[in-house]
C-alpha cells in the first residue's frame, strides 16, 4: 500500500517490483517462442546453469537485449539434442528460437526463461552463415585461391597443424613414417585446437607462425581426427577459411569426419577424408615421381641393350661383307699382278735386246770414228815434225845475226875505244873525279889514258860557264 | 626456388635421354656417356624421394629470430 507524504502518494521500491511482476504474470502467463542471437551461453559449470546473453542486431547494431536463464536440467537435454542434430554443442554466437516465459525478479530484474530450444533452427541459420561464408569468399574473390597453388612434384617438407596426442596425428604419421618404399618426408608440427570456437584464433595463431618460417616448407597439412563429429563449424568461419584460401602454401585437410564438409575442406587445396588418407595422398605424389623415374631407367636399359644389339649385329653384317669383297679383290688383284708381271719380264726382255743391238751399233760406230780421229791426228803431228827443224834454223840464223850487231854496237862504245880516240880519265884517290867541284887546288890526281896513267898536281880549276 | 626444383630438372633431363635414345638421335658413341648421365640422373631423383635436407634447428631459430 502506498504511503501519504506531503500530498504524494509513495510506493516502495520492492512494492513496484511486486507489482510489475504481478503484471507481467497477469499479462505473459504462457510461454512463447522467439528467435534471438545468443551473444553469450554464459555457462557455469559448477552450477551446470546457464545465463544466456540473447541480442537481437539490425545492420549490425544490437537494437535489443536481454538476459536469459536455462537450467541446468533443460541445459543438458537441449545440449544433447543439438549435438545429435547439428553435431554441435549451445554454444556463443549462435541464432536459436527457443521457448520462453517472461520472468521478473525483484532483484535480478526483467529476464526469459528458457524452456526448450529448436535445434533445427539453428542448424538452419549454421548452414546459411556457411553458406554466407562461401558467397563472400567467392565475391571477395579468395575461394579458388588455395586450390590455385601448385603442390610440388615431391612434397618432402610439411607444416602440420593438429594436436600432438591426437589419434588422427598418430594415423597420420605412421603412414608417412612406415612407408615401405622408404620415402623420406620432412615435418614439424604446429600445435593448435582444432575444434569449437576457440579453433578459428588458435589455427590462425598458427598460420601466421608458419608463413615467417614459409621458406622452409613445401605445404601445410591440417589434421585433426579422433575428436568425433563435434564442434567443427568453426572450420565454417570466414576469418578462418579466408587466412587458409590466401596462405602462400597449397593447405591440405584431413579434418576426419563423416557430415558434410565444412567450408574449410572446401576451399583446401586437397581434402581427404582422414589424416590416413591425407598421408596415403602424399604418398602417392612420391609414388607418381617415382614411377616415371623407374620406368625412365627400364627403358633406358631396353634402348641400350637394344641399340648395343642392333649395332653389334650391323657389325658382323659388315664384317661378313667385307670379308666377301675384300677377298674377291685380292684374288682378283692377285689375278692382275701376275698378268703384269709376265707381261714386264716380256717386255723387260725385248727392251734389254734392243738396248744391247743398239749398244752394238754404238760401238761399232765409236770404233770407226775414232779410228778416223787417231789417223787425222797423226798425219798433222807427222807434218808438224817435218816442219819443226826447217823453223828451228831460220831462227837461230835471225839471232845470230841480231848478237853480232849488239857486239858491234858495244865495241864502239867500250872505254878503250872512247881512251883510243884520244879522251882520258881522270882518278882522285882512287875515285872517279865527274866535276870540278870533285877537287880542290894542290890534290894529286891520276889520269889514265889508253896506253898508261899520269899523275899530276892540280894547279887551278876554272868553272865553265854553261850560258 | 631452383634448389627446391632441382628434380624436376632432373627428371626432365632424363625424360629427354630417353626421348633422344628413342627417337634413334643417339650414336653408340653417347651412349654410354649418356646411360652414364642417365644413371646420375636417376640417382638424384631417387635421393630426392628418400632423404631429407630440412633443419628443425633451423626452422626454430628462424621462428625465435621473428618473434623478437
Amino acid at each position: 500500500m502506498p504511503q501519504l507524504i506531503q500530498d504524494k502518494s509513495v510506493f516502495t521500491l520492492l512494492e513496484v517490483s511486486q507489482s510489475i511482476k504481478k503484471t507481467l504474470a497477469s499479462r505473459y502467463g504462457s510461454s512463447f517462442w522467439i528467435k534471438a542471437e545468443m551473444n553469450k551461453l554464459n555457462h557455469y559449470s559448477h552450477t551446470g546453469h546457464c545465463y544466456p546473453d540473447l541480442v537481437e542486431k539490425l545492420d549490425g547494431r544490437v537494437v535489443a537485449q536481454m538476459r536469459s536463464t536455462l537450467w541446468k536440467r533443460e541445459y543438458q537435454i537441449i545440449n544433447e539434442k543439438f549435438l545429435a542434430r547439428l553435431k554441435e554443442p549451445l554454444k556463443d554466437g549462435i541464432k536459436i528460437l527457443f521457448l520462453a516465459s517472461i520472468t521478473f525478479d525483484p532483484i535480478y530484474g526483467l529476464s526469459l526463461h528458457i524452456q526448450d530450444i529448436d535445434p533445427a533452427y539453428t542448424l538452419g541459420d549454421l548452414e546459411s552463415e556457411k553458406q554466407a561464408t562461401i558467397a563472400k569468399l567467392k565475391s571477395d574473390g579468395y575461394f579458388y585461391l588455395n586450390k590455385q597453388l601448385q603442390i610440388p612434384a615431391i612434397p618432402k617438407r610439411i607444416a602440420i597443424i593438429s594436436v600432438e596426442t591426437s589419434k588422427g596425428y598418430a594415423d597420420f604419421l605412421e603412414v608417412i613414417e612406415k612407408n615401405q618404399w622408404h620415402y623420406k618426408i620432412f615435418h614439424f608440427l604446429f600445435p593448435a585446437i582444432l575444434q569449437g570456437e576457440n579453433a578459428i584464433s588458435s589455427i590462425m595463431y598458427q598460420l601466421d607462425k608458419i608463413r615467417k618460417v614459409v621458406h622452409h616448407f613445401d605445404l601445410v597439412a591440417i589434421i585433426r581426427g579422433g575428436g568425433g563429429d563435434v564442434g567443427l563449424s568453426c572450420y565454417n568461419s570466414f576469418e578462418l577459411t579466408k587466412a587458409i584460401a590466401n596462405f602462400p602454401l597449397p593447405v591440405i585437410t584431413g579434418i576426419g569426419h563423416a557430415t558434410n564438409e565444412t567450408v574449410t575442406e572446401l576451399i583446401s587445396n586437397f581434402n581427404a577424408i582422414t589424416p590416413t588418407k591425407l598421408a596415403e595422398f602424399l604418398l602417392q605424389k612420391f609414388h607418381d615421381f617415382a614411377q616415371p623415374v623407374n620406368s625412365a631407367q627400364l627403358r633406358l636399359i631396353q634402348l641400350s641393350r637394344l641399340i648395343l644389339e642392333e649395332s653389334r649385329h650391323d657389325l658382323q653384317f659388315e664384317a661378313r661383307t667385307f670379308r666377301n669383297a675384300t677377298g674377291k679383290t685380292i684374288s682378283l688383284n692377285r689375278l692382275e699382278i701376275k698378268n703384269i708381271e709376265r707381261t714386264l719380264e716380256k717386255q723387260s726382255y725385248a727392251h734389254l735386246q734392243s738396248q744391247v743391238i743398239h749398244l752394238t751399233n754404238l760401238s761399232q760406230l765409236l770404233k770407226k770414228d775414232s779410228m778416223h780421229i787417231v789417223q787425222n791426228e797423226s798425219s798433222a803431228l807427222k807434218y808438224l815434225v817435218q816442219n819443226i827443224p826447217k823453223a828451228s834454223s831460220a831462227f837461230f840464223v835471225q839471232r845470230k845475226r841480231n848478237l853480232v850487231e849488239l857486239e858491234n854496237s858495244l865495241r864502239i862504245l867500250s872505254p878503250e875505244a872512247i881512251l883510243k880516240r884520244g879522251y882520258s880519265i881522270l882518278w882522285k884517290n882512287g875515285k872517279l873525279v865527274k866535276s870540278i867541284d870533285d877537287v880542290e887546288q894542290g890534290d894529286v890526281i891520276t889520269s889514265m889514258t889508253v896506253d898508261g896513267t899520269i899523275v899530276s898536281k892540280v894547279e887551278s880549276k876554272e868553272t865553265k860557264n854553261n850560258e | 626456388m631452383n634448389k627446391k626444383e632441382n628434380y624436376t630438372a632432373a627428371f626432365e633431363e632424363l625424360q629427354q635421354i630417353v626421348k633422344d635414345i628413342e627417337e634413334g638421335e643417339i650414336s653408340v658413341d653417347d651412349l654410354s656417356g649418356k646411360v652414364r648421365r642417365a644413371s646420375e640422373l636417376i640417382k638424384i631423383c631417387k635421393a630426392k624421394l628418400t632423404s631429407t635436407e630440412e633443419d628443425v634447428n633451423a626452422i626454430l631459430k628462424d621462428l625465435e629470430s621473428t618473434d623478437s
